[in-house]
């Protein structure tokens, strides 16, 4: 019997995980063996592997894969250096939050792909223009989230640092930053997850590299197998970085988990 | 020689729409001498944790000041140890950490702020229990711990903010038997504001009462009960005396509450 809220042991856990991906892919393989689906709208798996594999072997997919790692972390670990410094201190002191939170609730909402004409025209089709599209997706949110969780910090633990004798730099450098890292690691972890999605789409148009390349040549060779693949490789990335970005920081914050 | 001055402090909050604005303290005058322990004892929502925060500097009074060793009372500082009821370790220090953060924010070098958290460590009885985490520590133990940090400041007054108030009977009666001996042994100035009788007269040289709505004090009472003094002291005639007495007045301050809620 399941009952609400009962807790699954970790290998329980790791089984169920792994059986509905089983499940995915055998419902996948029923439809495109069975004829159900036409092969030229959705490859089956092996035809995906087989593919995977001569896309790996023959056509340097391993570049492309590198080329994309290294955009959408590169377009990620910039927006940090500028988001984050800006949200600790928009969450520390109001007047600057009330100076720039209107702007950037905006601009959050301005489509980081609707920027790629523009940004093609600034900054041409070479790595810059990709950069900053990953950039502009992310920066403003990261910006936002910080700031509401430094906000947040608990006003008991403020008020005793005062009372310890702390100053300004105390307060913002020894309680808001320490009692924010959690989450703002968290906060990391969630924008890295959505800079895989724009890197793709920065690549889809004016590149000659990436994972996001491939996929559009094949869309012109209607090698459905080959975009599936592409798509998968995306989303393992994504699933390895999003579990090494939750390992570092559990290593980072043991007190969070003590 | 400290001496904390309390004139004519009052404070009220503003106005909302529609309502008077709230009188949480009438003007008050308060003098707590060198080494003194000053219990206050009210009912909740006399005031007494407004004022005990605006002598912390973290609340400001509304007219009058606060004195301490004749200096205006500006804005908290670390001459004044503070221990409140909720509990406020930083969850990222370890408790010995914890204990040095106030030397570390007054510049004191590692090796001496280790040395006076170890010092404090061991007198409120945390020895073995230096590296583990708040999470890890049952609520009386992360209170010695907060009494343990706002002492290692040296501080001239403690303010003590109901700090045994969420802890069970068994462990507050403990917690208060262990303040009471750093007392007797240190000597420190100690305000100290609760709803418990008998944590009121055990404690105090001197229980204020307070009453409710507008908070002034109703009525002084000093206790003359010898020290050191053990939990034993709370089944004397003497202190019985004292707790049927300041149940009478707390009750009838108690009731007002009632009746006006």
């Amino acid at each position: 019997m399941i009952r609400p809220l009962d807790p699954v042991t970790s290998k329980q856990r790791a089984a169920y995980g792994f059986a509905f991906f089983v499940l995915f892919v055998a419902v996948w393989a029923w439809a495109t063996f069975g004829g159900y689906v036409s092969k030229t709208f959705l490859a089956n798996p092996l035809t995906m592997l087989q593919e995977g594999v001569e896309l790996l072997t023959r056509h340097g997919f391993l570049f492309d894969i590198g080329m994309t790692i290294w955009r959408a972390v590169g377009g990620f670990v910039l927006a940090a250096i500028i988001a984050v410094p800006l949200g600790v201190l928009m969450g520390a002191y109001k007047p600057i939050e009330a100076f720039l939170e209107p702007f950037v609730s905006f601009a959050r909402y301005l489509p980081a792909s609707a920027f790629i004409p523009l940004l093609i025209l600034w900054a041409g089709i070479g790595e810059l223009q990709k950069l900053l599209v990953i950039f502009i997706g992310s920066v403003f949110q990261i910006i936002l989230m910080v700031t509401v969780t430094v906000g947040n910090t608990r006003r008991d633990l403020v008020e005793a640092a005062y009372t310890l004798g702390a100053g300004d730099r105390g307060i913002i450098g020894r309680v808001l930053l320490p009692s924010s890292a959690p989450e703002i690691a968290e906060i990391l972890r969630l924008v890295l997850g959505w800079a895989w999605t724009y890197v793709i789409v920065a690549e889809l148009i004016g590149s000659s590299s990436g994972i996001g390349h491939m996929i559009t040549d094949s869309q012109a060779l209607l090698n459905t197998g080959q975009i599936i693949f592409g798509i998968i490789v995306i989303g393992l990335i994504g699933l390895v970085s999003d579990f090494l970005f939750k390992a570092f920081n559990a290593w980072l914050f043991p007190w969070k988990l003590a | 020689m400290t001496t904390l001055k309390i004139e004519q402090v009052s404070r009220a909050f503003p106005a909302r729409q529609g309502h008077a604005p709230t009188l949480a303290l009438e003007p008050i005058d308060l003098v707590v001498g060198s080494n003194d322990f000053v219990t206050i004892l009210g009912p909740s929502g006399c005031g007494k944790s407004t004022l005990l925060r605006i002598v912390a500097g973290l609340d400001r009074p509304t007219s009058g000041r606060v004195l301490l060793d004749g200096r205006e009372v500006a804005g908290p500082g670390a001459d004044r140890g503070m221990v409140f009821q909720s509990y406020t370790l930083f969850p990222w220090l370890t408790v010995r950490e914890n204990i040095a953060f106030g030397p570390r924010e007054r510049r004191i070098s590692e090796a001496e702020r280790g040395k006076i958290a170890d010092g404090y460590i061991h007198r409120v009885g945390l020895s073995g229990f230096e590296n583990h985490w708040p999470k890890q520590l049952s609520g009386g133990m992360q209170q010695r711990t907060a009494i343990a940090r706002a002492l290692a400041n040296d501080p001239k007054i403690l303010l003590l903010d109901e700090p045994f108030g969420a802890l069970d009977n068994q462990t507050r009666v403990l917690m208060q038997e262990m303040l009471l001996g750093i007392w007797e042994r240190d000597q420190k100035t100690v305000l100290f504001v609760t709803h418990d009788i008998e944590e009121a007269i055990f404690l105090g040289s001197r229980v204020i009462v307070m009453s409710a709505r507008p908070g002034r004090i109703k009525v002084e009472i000093a206790v003359d009960l010898p020290h050191p003094r053990s939990y034993k002291i709370k089944t004397t005639p003497g202190f019985i005396m004292l707790k049927e007495r300041l149940v009478e007045e707390i009750r009838a301050e108690a009731l007002k509450v009632a009746v006006d809620a």
